[in-house]
């Protein structure tokens, strides 16, 4: 090819981008009043409320279309007077810290107030105020064994149905296989759903959080699945064989799952609901040692070796460990909302890819009695221990 | 490609979660609240409680003893005559709370309006003139004719209106704008007190005036700021003085929207009260008074001992949104004695 028409193809896929730009500079560009028409009205939203020794802190965001100043707090809507970082006025987007300086009691409900120059009120509400934690090696300790509990030993219990597994015959065995699949989806469509709870609940408008959602666990899917089929085609070449390869990708789709689930019940420490935070942990440790089957199943047909069995259930179980610590000190609705996406992508994966074994083990057809009835009684199983969280 | 794409995903997710960078100030400053607990800040204080600054653009520092007496001529049959220009607009943003603009609809210029103050027996004229872009009015309380009364004969904008009555009876009233839906006219701003004076008149005092009024800035139906001649917590970063063993006459009108009743409640000492300043004999001696919509008051009271008082609500939740405000009194004797 000449030099000549490369020239042209990439002028060719440049010149619409270039007209592109000048309609929008003609819409939008500095010196236009073309779309200035309406009400423009301004928007906040009080992302995060934190009880410290003697204040409430709020964290503000200018989710509107314009800039704005805050010019009033308040407590339960009685003004108290306040300081705001770095300052009170708010472009598009930034966000800014709002400190009370407030007498607030332990365990009692509280909403806060933010008005804007215009004289338009903003509040959240908080439940039951608590302290927000400080990181120290006590609490490190505390969250890091919850973490524990909940991620790594319940999937060990899980992956013991190993040898179990083994014994199976093969029409058993893909029943143990589809099974497995029920319990990933259902896994994959509560991760979703959680995650669209909490961008309902905590994330504003502008962050369009059923989009997010959907972006990310496609996103997360296609990379995973790129890089799953890689491993996969290796396995052929190595000494990885292709169980352990699939077990590797569940493995790691559920260590994303886990990790969300982690945050989860930091954050539901931090925030001193004790009650959720209960059921959550002793629900999740029920709940996950169907993730260490899922593990061990596509594995069964290999020899058993302990050590890459262990490994692989601390590639799923430990990074509810660090999500519980970041959840607990540091909890971010929008960073959970997308670690729970990425979970549910990768399961989906995990999914294609067990299913794409089975029909490899069953003469390239899905339409097999065991195989319909395991997918079917792997969600109702998890839908009976969900009920647990 | 997907490398390509988790970035730019990454990088636009890491702008919305960490907040925007801006330059702060270096130096924090201790900043103390009307409570005492106190907080070290690089930021901007929002203190509409102790707020230091500049006085906004109504000032009821002055409103509290300004009273308009009208142009006083005598008619030949001896009556005097009061006239009073009146020009009601609409279209003013005014920074009513430190940083809160709202629109307000005014008498000359101001919420409150002017005080409008003439003797039992005078002929008040008001000359009206809407400069607005909607319907007002000029509605008295006290005895006047039917076509008086500012209800039926709506002033268009650009329009005209002489009211003109015998100001009767004695007491303390008010006036308001009376175009339907009044609610929103009056939670505007257009209201103003009203006061007929005795023709013996009364016993000499330091007169005030008190608007209890409020702001539903955000038109939720319900008030965000309460106040004593509209300024949230004004008299309390700038306490009105006064001095001990002197007659104090305050004229408290409660023009409050949205919430059926008002009170107000004085400290360290008690009042003696009359209901619409009609009656020469208080009707008690007391720290409270309540009042519905529409009502006012006339209270006398006197200060035994200098120093910092409070008068405020005592409904408080009025009181911890603005209507709350402090006399300061000095000694008066101690006064005397300096002079000489």
């Amino acid at each position: 090819m000449s030099k000549v028409s490369n020239y042209k193809i990439a002028l060719s896929a440049i010149v619409p981008l270039i007209l592109l730009a000048i309609v929008i500079a003609f819409l939008m560009g500095p010196g236009t009043n073309f779309l200035e028409f309406g009400i423009v009205l301004p928007e906040i939203h009080l992302e995060q409320i934190d009880f410290v020794d003697g204040e409430i802190q709020v964290i503000v965001r200018n989710t509107g279309p314009i800039d704005v100043n805050i010019a009033v707090a308040d407590v339960n809507d009685r003004i108290q007077p306040a300081a705001i970082e770095p300052d009170n006025h708010l472009s598009k987007f930034e966000t800014a810290l709002v400190r009370i300086p407030y007498d607030w009691n332990e365990g009692q409900p509280y909403s806060i107030g933010l008005t804007t120059d215009d004289g338009t009120r903003f509040e959240k509400s908080v439940d039951a105020a608590s302290l927000r934690l400080e990181v120290n090696t006590e609490l490190i300790g505390y969250l890091g064994l919850i973490g524990f509990l909940i991620g790594i030993v319940p999937i060990m219990i899980g992956l013991l149905w190993f040898s179990f597994i083994q014994k199976l015959g093969s029409s058993k065995y893909r029943f143990f296989l589809a099974f497995t699949v029920g319990l990933l989806l259902f896994l994959a469509f509560d991760a979703i759903e959680e995650a669209s709870e909490i961008s309902q609940s905590h994330l504003s408008d502008i962050f369009n959080g059923q989009l997010l959602i959907a972006t990310v666990v496609i996103l997360s899917f296609l990379i995973l699945f790129s890089i799953g089929n890689s491993l996969v085609k290796k396995s052929q070449f190595s000494k990885i064989s292709k169980p352990l390869a699939i077990s590797l990708m569940i493995a790691v789709g559920i260590g994303f799952h886990n990790f969300g689930e982690g945050l989860a019940v930091g954050a539901a420490i931090a925030l001193g609901q004790v009650a959720l935070s209960t059921f959550l942990i002793v629900g999740f440790a029920i709940h996950n040692t169907t993730e260490g089957f899922a593990i061990a199943a596509p594995m069964a047909r290999t020899k058993a070796m302990i050590l890459r069995l262990v490994g692989l259930g601390l590639v799923a179980g430990t990074p509810a460990i660090f999500g519980t610590w970041i959840g607990g000190f540091s909890y971010s609705p929008f960073s959970t909302v997308v670690f729970l996406s990425i979970g549910a992508g990768a399961i989906f994966q995990v999914v294609v890819s067990i299913i794409q074994y089975i029909r490899e083990e069953n003469e390239n057809t899905l339409s097999n009695t065991s195989i319909i009835l395991g997918i079917g009684l792997g969600l109702v199983v998890m839908y009976l221990t969900s009920i647990f969280i | 490609m997907f490398m390509i794409l988790t970035s730019v995903a990454v990088i636009s997710a890491l702008y919305f979660v960490i907040p925007a960078v801006t330059d702060a100030a270096v130096e924090p400053k201790t900043f103390l609240t009307h409570t005492g607990l106190a907080i070290q800040t690089t930021g901007d204080v929002i203190d509409p409680i102790g707020y230091t600054g500049e006085t906004l653009e109504f000032d009821p520092e002055s409103y509290l003893r300004e009273f308009d007496y009208g142009t006083v001529s005598e008619l030949e049959d001896g009556t005097i005559l009061r006239e009073f220009t009146i020009t009601a607009r609409d279209d003013q943003v005014m920074e009513v709370s430190p940083g809160v603009f709202y629109n307000v609809w005014t008498f000359n210029g101001s919420v409150p309006g002017p005080t409008i103050r003439a003797t039992e027996g005078d002929l008040v004229r008001v000359h009206f003139s809407n400069e607005g872009s909607k319907s007002h009015t000029m509605h008295f309380h006290g005895i006047h004719k039917a076509e008086m009364d500012g209800v039926f004969e709506n002033v268009g904008p650009g329009g005209k209106f002489i009211y003109e009555f015998l100001a009767e009876p004695v007491g303390l009233h008010l006036y308001h704008c009376h175009v339907h839906p009044v609610e929103e006219h009056i939670a505007h701003g257009l209201y103003g007190a009203y006061i007929v004076d005795p023709k013996e008149g009364r016993v000499s005092a330091d007169e005030l005036v008190f608007i209890l009024n409020g702001l539903d800035t955000d038109f939720d139906g319900e008030n965000n700021f309460y106040g004593a001649n509209t300024v949230p917590f004004y008299y309390q970063h700038h306490p009105v003085e006064i001095s001990t063993n002197e007659l104090i006459r305050a004229y408290v009108v409660n023009i409050l929207e949205f919430d059926p009743v008002n009170n107000f409640h004085l400290h360290g000492t008690l009042f003696h009260h009359y209901p619409a300043g009609t009656d020469t004999v208080p009707s008690g001696f007391n720290d409270m008074l309540t009042m519905s919509q529409g009502e006012r008051e006339i209270i006398e009271f006197e200060y035994k001992y200098p120093g910092l008082y409070m008068f405020h609500a005592h409904n408080t939740e009025f009181s911890e949104k603005g209507w709350v405000g402090s006399f300061l009194v000095k000694d008066s004797e101690k006064n005397y004695s300096d002079e000489n």
